[in-house]
């Protein structure tokens, strides 16, 4: 009797450390740099200027970056971010700077193309059914040649100043617009991600869509929705890009698309290990950006940025996966 | 009598000290002076000097024909220069055709086996193309009759491929010491630079080595206080938090030198960040129209430029020259210009790659080709 009455008492779930350890660690990581970085530049470095600027310059990035988890969490892939993102900025050039179309309304249009560039992706990959990894490729060429060819593969200076106030020129404690604009869509983002249904839904899919589909949810518009998201957002990277730069060139837009893909797979390691996350997603972002912007002050060869970012990338993904007893994840 | 050797001592000392100060203020001026010299040779219109004798050019080109293969058609500054080149032959009945390409090896290899199979006489290689990477292909041109020729690409200090008949060589060492001179002469001799440079870019090793040279020589107490190596293709991720980090960590830093003016699109919103823009001056080299508008604009202040068209007829003139067996020009001779905020007006507005330089070179040109 006793033994049964044993068996049967509600247990009190063990915690596991590791696992709460974990998701602070990135976040724990990146204080130790930047106190290791206070101490090798104690003048320079640790001062609301040098951060400011830092949390402005990467806000393109960051953005970037909370573009791709949407579709990575219901299981596609984009990787024609960093040419939507360039084609939105050099839209912005031509119309706004050659064409002399009002500022305001060039962001319309560019955040609409972005939608269509959304639903070019979907037709393929819903109703195609072209792998995702496919269609954004090929898409990513063709926008590259777009870009070329409307631009006449020039960089486009001159964006108007509205802009370029509106991305660095206005400030908040010190730190320009650019930052809060990232800061706000992972607000959004993680709201959805953790309060609506619909993230719930978007984390079903990309767990398993079959799964899915027999739990009622509607497995092609969620990815429609992911898709066309992941869109609008580059696009927006893309008016931030135009903004930080006040100018428009056809081609640096695309090497974002691998540090924008690093950040999404570390921010993956913390705040929520094993999902993707917007806030772990920021938190990758900024703690990229901090030993970058540290070893650049060193005044160390800027090859050792490259070596730092595969190092951290590569590290923190693997001790998570041993941290969770290399269990499935939405990583790889 | 110790202490009047003491005394006589510290003067002695005193005195030579004085002395090696207004020696050393002596050279930073006599420096300084030849640095304005120097600047001051750059910032004159440009004149047209002849590159060699008057020759009947229609002559020469009559039936002759060019292929021009450039380091990619992506590149408006190429594609520009063989527009141009296309006008200038069709003066005197050179054909030039572009090899259109994205900057893919495999692609100039196609355009150097279609000039063997269709019988050209000229292969021009523009500004990037190293023939070395194409050797073999370039070395069955010539087994076949056609000329292999570069221009725009090799500094003077350069060692010609042996598969070259002639290169048209362009003083990459010279823009160096123009960019050291303004420096110098920007900041009253008291320059404390951030280098930025692409060192896989072949010209950046002699415009570095007489940038660094022409320093030393005019500017004793200039420093390059940062020199910041970053590849072409991450200018756009890089340079900006580079410079960002750099003038942040070293606030002495008063110039910034990129030397290809196109990193400048990253180097402005860097300072515009740091709240540096008018304070830190930005001199650079190319002549991109969008690079002098920042000038217009009071972003940057200084940009080396040269014509586009003058190029071209410099080049047409060179490979005809070649072609026929006369004496070859070794340089372009395509004079370079400095563009500042006192006639950055004449580049136009918006400003164009060709306005500013004046047109002496066209008719310069067409009387040495018997055609004015």
């Amino acid at each position: 009797m006793t033994d049964t009455v044993k068996s049967t008492s509600p247990t009190k779930p063990s915690v596991n450390y590791a696992r709460q350890f974990e998701r602070v660690a990135l976040l724990l990581v990146w204080a130790l740099t930047i106190v290791l970085f206070s101490f090798l530049i104690p003048n320079n470095f640790l001062n609301w200027g040098n951060f400011s600027i830092m949390f402005a310059s990467y806000a393109p990035a960051a953005l970037l970056a909370l573009a791709i988890i949407i579709p990575l969490t219901a299981g596609d892939y984009d990787l024609s971010v960093g040419a939507t993102l360039t084609l939105s900025a050099s839209t912005i050039g031509v119309l706004n700077v050659w064409q002399q179309m009002p500022i305001g309304w060039v962001l319309v249009i560019v955040l609409l193309m972005g939608l269509g560039v959304g639903l070019f992706h979907s037709l393929f990959i819903i109703y195609f059914r072209v792998p995702s990894l496919v269609v954004t490729l090929g898409s990513t060429s063709l926008m590259s040649g777009i870009v070329q060819w409307i631009t006449n593969s020039s960089t486009i200076g001159g964006i108007d100043n509205s802009l370029i106030m509106a991305a660095v020129g206005y400030r908040l404690f010190g730190i320009p617009y650019a930052f809060y604009y990232a800061l706000g869509a992972a607000l959004i983002m993680w709201y959805i991600f953790d309060f609506m249904p619909l993230g719930r839904r978007l984390l079903f899919v990309g767990r398993g869509r079959e799964v899915a589909r027999l739990n009622g949810i509607s497995v092609n518009k969620v990815r429609v929705g992911a898709l066309c998201m992941s869109a609008v957002l580059a696009s927006a990277a893309g008016i931030l890009y135009a903004g930080v730069l006040g100018s428009a060139d056809p081609y640096s837009g695309l090497n974002y698309l691998l540090p924008a893909f690093a950040a999404a797979f570390l921010g993956a390691t913390t705040i929520q290990p094993g999902r993707f996350n917007p806030w772990g997603t920021i938190v990758a972002v900024y703690f990229l950006a901090t030993g970058i912007t540290g070893l650049s002050m060193l005044g160390i060869p800027l090859w050792v940025t490259n070596v730092f970012n595969g190092g951290a990338l590569i590290l923190a993904v693997t001790i998570s996966q041993i941290t969770r007893g290399r269990e499935a994840s939405d990583i790889g | 009598m110790t202490k009047r050797v003491l005394i006589a001592s510290l003067t002695a000392i005193a005195a030579t000290m004085c002395m090696t100060g207004s020696s050393f203020a002596d050279a930073a001026s006599e420096g300084l002076a030849r640095a304005t010299e120097n600047i001051a040779k750059y910032k004159a219109k440009p004149e047209f000097v002849a590159p060699g004798d008057p020759f009947d050019a229609k002559a020469c080109a009559a039936g002759k024909k060019m292929l021009s293969i450039p380091n990619s058609s992506g590149n408006p500054f190429l594609k520009g220069i063989i527009d141009r080149m296309k006008v200038a032959g069709a003066e005197v009945g050179l054909e030039v055709r572009e090899w259109e390409n994205q900057g893919q090896p495999s692609q100039w290899v196609q355009g150097v086996e279609l000039a063997t199979r269709e019988k050209y006489d000229i292969i021009d290689l523009i500004s990037g193309i190293d023939p070395g990477t194409i050797e073999p292909q370039l070395k069955a041109a010539k087994e076949a009759g056609v000329k292999v020729m570069t221009s725009h690409f090799y500094d003077p200090s350069f060692e010609q491929n042996p598969v070259v008949s002639s290169s048209l060589t362009i003083g990459f060492g010279e823009v160096g010491t123009i960019l050291a001179d303004w420096a110098a002469v920007a900041t009253d001799g008291k320059a404390n630079i951030a280098l930025i440079v692409s060192n896989e870019v072949p010209p950046t090793i002699p415009l570095v080595a007489n940038f660094k040279e022409q320093l030393a020589k005019n500017c004793p107490d200039c420093t390059i206080t940062q020199e910041i190596n970053v590849g072409v293709t991450e200018w756009g991720t890089k340079i900006q938090t580079a410079v960002q980090s750099a003038v942040q960590a070293n606030p002495e830093i008063n110039v910034v030198i990129p030397i290809y003016d196109s990193m400048s699109q990253f180097v402005i919103p860097a300072l515009r960040l740091t709240g540096k823009t008018g304070e830190i001056k930005v001199g650079t080299f190319n002549g991109t129209p969008f690079v002098l508008d920042y000038i217009a604009q009071g972003l940057a202040d200084m940009n080396i430029g040269e014509s586009l068209d003058w190029i071209a007829y410099a080049t047409v003139d060179g490979h005809l020259r070649d072609a026929c067996g006369l004496e070859s020009p070794t340089a372009l001779n395509v004079p370079f210009y400095i563009f500042d905020k006192d006639n950055i007006a004449e580049a136009g507005t918006p400003a164009q790659f060709d306005t500013g330089y004046g047109d002496a070179y066209k008719s310069g040109f067409r009387k040495l080709w018997g055609i004015e």
